[in-house]
């Protein structure tokens, strides 16, 4: 069954395909918290899916699953990984509802050859001397 | 979000997470999470909603320290 309505498929079946390289979906699955009233839901497998239906949008895309890799707090948990590689970017909890649009936005971003930050934001993130970790707390509605 | 993951994407300093609050109720309650989206930068919150790219930028390069 696909995760997105016939005209949403459509839609980002087109954003997908200015994908410039490879991106994968490495969906990271293990012990889950269950939210109050979720408790039936396996959200790991829900994760599978929604990746797996990013995927079958576009050749650029494709999954992989891990149980309990290294690296990962929170399970489920997405890696956005342009043409494979772990460049930080990654999405906690299961992509749904509006949130969708922030793994496919990841992709999008993923994606693409060259950041589409100004120049200015670029020199400025290349003149860190030290790490820096961006958690964005979202919801699903 | 767009922004955080961006900033990933240009500096392999800089790592983006989002984080789904519901389904990690514990953690969204230690960053006292009312209102979405909230940015935490190296575990520390610092402020909630969407905020053009110059402040974006400004702001994690200058975070309060908590």
């Amino acid at each position: 069954m696909s995760i997105l309505r016939p005209d949403e498929e459509s839609r980002v079946r087109e954003l997908l395909d200015a994908l410039e390289r490879p991106v994968e979906l490495l969906v990271a699955v293990g012990p889950q918290a269950s939210p109050l009233g979720a408790q039936d839901l396996d959200f790991g497998a829900e994760t599978v899916r929604v990746a797996e239906g990013l995927a079958a949008l576009s050749g650029c895309v494709t999954v992989r699953v891990e149980h309990e890799p290294a690296g990962f707090p929170r399970f489920p948990a997405v890696s956005i990984r342009p043409e494979g590689e772990d460049v930080g970017v990654r999405y906690d909890g299961l992509p749904w509802g509006h949130e969708l649009g922030s793994l496919i936005g990841g992709v999008l971003e993923a994606g693409k050859r060259e950041p589409t930050l100004r120049p200015e934001s670029r020199e400025a993130l290349a003149a860190l001397d030290r790490d820096l970790a961006l958690d964005v707390f979202v919801t699903p509605t | 979000m767009l922004l955080a993951y961006r900033c990933a994407l240009a500096s392999p300093r800089v790592t983006a997470t989002a984080i789904e609050a519901n389904e990690f109720p514990r953690l969204a309650e230690e960053m006292e999470v009312w209102a979405v989206p909230r940015i935490a930068v190296d575990g520390v919150p610092q402020w909630d909603g969407a905020v053009p790219e110059t402040v974006f930028l400004q702001r994690i390069l200058n975070p309060a320290s908590g």
